[in-house]
């Protein structure tokens, strides 16, 4: 039995699961709950709606290209059965999940690199603007001089 | 779910283009695909009036009374394999009093359930069964 994706947020549908919707020309939509299901009803797009996969896909949160994708498609060639075939697929799908795995680690990481550098810059923001809560002039100076840092900082990134 | 007063498409070439659910031929509230009503028709393509020859006598006119198979229901129907399949509109198509349908054609899908209320001829004629 195949197990299809769904249409909207692209999780597996299980068997004995979701709802099909088939439009009058014949095209076959696939929802794993309810929810998916109600939303595309409403007409919402799922790359407008954070909790989807084509979301998360598009706004650069996952990977998008990958030759590991490749594995997962749908074939609708009968493949006769072979018993050596079987064995070697599946020792296949657990080597290709665990790169898998890997490759999304490091894009996370990738993504997450800048993270503390950003972070930094929002706190002190955050501090300048409501410098007058802060009460002794010590504080206060050394927030000015974080400041110019930053601001020079700035000017030479952009200069170059 | 098809009770009276619903409006339905039909889908095959016998002429009548909307047509009304005046009884439901089951023991039940409400029809399903598959199950045979009786309907009127509504509004059905001009007919001809000079056409020597032809079976101008079969053909449907609005304000024909006659029997129906349900084809698609925009209400979900549970599938064996615990799927429900729903489609965009209700539709049907005009069957004579042997059972037989009336057109010779059938334009757009139906669902699989027909074969399984032994509508074969009505299966086999549909471009598409879902």
């Amino acid at each position: 039995m195949r197990l299809e994706k769904c249409y909207f947020c692209s999780s597996t549908v299980y068997p004995g699961h979701g709802t099909m919707f088939v439009r009058n020309d014949s095209k076959m939509f696939r929802f794993c709950r309810s929810k998916c299901s109600k939303n595309f009803k409403m007409k919402r797009n799922p790359r407008k709606l954070g909790w989807t996969k084509a979301f998360r896909k598009a706004a650069g949160k996952e990977m998008a290209v990958d030759s590991t994708f490749e594995f997962e498609k749908r074939r609708n060639v009968p493949v006769r059965y072979n018993r050596e075939l079987v064995s070697k697929t599946v020792q296949s799908m657990k080597r290709i999940s665990e790169i898998k795995a890997r490759r999304e680690r490091a894009f996370f990481q990738q993504r997450m690199a800048s993270k503390p550098e950003q972070e930094r810059e929002q706190n002190i923001k955050e501090i300048e603007k409501n410098l007058h809560i802060l009460s002794t002039p010590a504080t206060r100076a050394k927030v000015e001089e974080e400041r110019v840092k930053i601001v020079s900082r700035n000017t030479e990134s952009s200069k170059n | 779910m098809i009770i009276m007063k619903s409006r339905l498409n039909v889908i095959d070439n016998s002429g009548a283009l909307i047509v009304e659910c005046i009884k439901v031929l089951r023991n039940a509230r409400w029809a399903s695909i598959g199950d045979e009503i009786v309907v009127s028709v509504k509004s059905a393509k001009p007919v001809p009036s000079s056409t020597p020859g032809t079976s101008a006598t079969s053909k449907i006119r609005k304000g024909d009374v006659v029997r129906a198979v349900i084809v698609r229901t925009k209400k979900e129907i549970p599938r064996a394999d615990g799927r429900f399949i729903r489609f965009d509109d209700n539709a049907c198509v005009l069957i004579n009093n042997q059972k037989q349908p009336i057109g010779s054609r059938i334009l757009g899908l139906v669902a699989r359930e027909l074969r399984e209320k032994k509508w074969v001829k009505i299966v086999s004629m549909a471009p598409k069964v879902i």
